[in-house]
């Protein structure tokens, strides 16, 4: 799992060598960090249920055509599964502010996501829109504070990119 | 390999749950106590090589046959490897202590090391000796309190400490991770 201390580790251990005063300073500039990041992660893992409904609503308003008879948004089942979609990639963003890194939503979300999407024949559109509402919803310091701000919204573009 | 932070991550994506609350405590108190930790981890690295030889010196003392003929630290090239491998084992821990986690001691040390000293003939007993003295050299590095009764008349104070209960809780960890190289060998 990619962090920065892995990193770190990985890049002491092929030298073989302890860590250095510089490894140390890497660390300590991550755990310094780690304060606004462990904050958006709580906001958002005791809110995700409704930034998730929020994002899918959004993005079902702007592509109402999915609600039509055979599309991806047509049945009950169907609408639940895209709506667990949408709590999964705010699942694995809570993940990446945790660990401080983009290593869950690597390994995770993104690696295969295209040839998913491909052979169920899902649009990607309604993704990408669904996160971008997410990504202007957010607001400091009504949500939380900016520098929390700042890193979850760069996780969400992280996620729109992967995407579009 | 994972670190504190995404072992909690692993540990929660197995029931598919979001990382709040309680998890979050005890990561912002790994936070909190960060500094701590990384001076920890310089105490070992700047000391390293002065560990490594003293806990072999010290293990061979107590059994001088090992630098006897057929001892397993005679000739020099025998003894060569032990110094080497009692810095990679040191190493190893330095980086579990780095990330909070011991799965790359596990993963990349202590994975089958057992079965090789066997086929290697390497003593086992002789090995944790060595480990056992490192261990008690790592807590005093991260403690920094000599004493008169320990140093006698070599007895340096180095500065004032910077927290009172002398990093208790980093000095337990890096015993616990100690502990597991010894379990893995014994």
């Amino acid at each position: 799992m990619k962090s920065v201390v892995t990193t770190v580790v990985t890049a002491a251990d092929a030298a073989g060598r302890f860590p250095s005063t510089s490894d140390l300073e890497s660390v300590q500039g991550s755990l310094q960090r780690a304060a606004a990041r462990l904050e958006a992660a709580e906001k958002l893992a005791a809110n995700l249920d409704a930034v998730a409904q929020e994002a899918y609503n959004a993005c079902i308003q702007k592509y109402s055509y999915l609600n039509n008879a055979g599309e991806a948004n047509s049945t009950d089942t169907f609408k639940a599964k895209c709506l667990r979609d949408v709590k999964h990639y705010m699942r694995l963003i809570n993940y990446c502010l945790v660990v401080g890194g983009t290593g869950p939503l690597d390994e995770w979300g993104i690696a295969g996501q295209r040839e998913v999407y491909r052979a169920l024949n899902l649009p990607t559109a309604p993704y990408v829109e669904a996160l971008s509402f997410a990504r202007n919803r957010g607001c400091a310091p009504r949500d939380m504070s900016a520098q929390a701000l700042t890193e979850y919204n760069a996780l969400l573009d992280y996620v729109i990119n992967s995407l579009s | 390999m994972l670190d504190a932070f995404s072992r909690a991550v692993v540990n929660a994506d197995a029931s598919t749950k979001c990382i709040g609350g309680d998890e979050l405590a005890s990561l912002r108190s790994f936070v909190a106590e960060g500094n701590r930790r990384l001076d920890a981890v310089n105490a070992i690295a700047s000391n390293a090589s002065c560990m490594v030889s003293d806990a072999i010196a010290g293990m061979i003392c107590e059994n001088q046959g090992l630098i006897q003929a057929g001892g397993n630290c005679y000739p020099n090239r025998r003894m060569a490897a032990c110094l080497r491998d009692g810095e990679i084992i040191l190493r190893y821990v330095t980086y579990a202590l780095l990330a909070g986690d011991a799965s790359v001691l596990e993963d990349r040390c202590l994975n089958g090391l057992k079965e090789t000293y066997t086929a290697l003939g390497v003593p086992a007993t002789s090995t944790i000796r060595a480990v056992q003295i490192m261990k008690a050299q790592a807590a005093a590095h991260i403690k920094d309190q000599p004493s008169e009764s320990f140093a006698g008349n070599r007895l340096r104070k180095m500065g004032s400490p910077v927290v009172e209960d002398r990093c208790a809780s980093i000095v337990a960890e890096a015993s616990s991770y100690f502990d597991r190289v010894i379990a893995a060998l014994s």
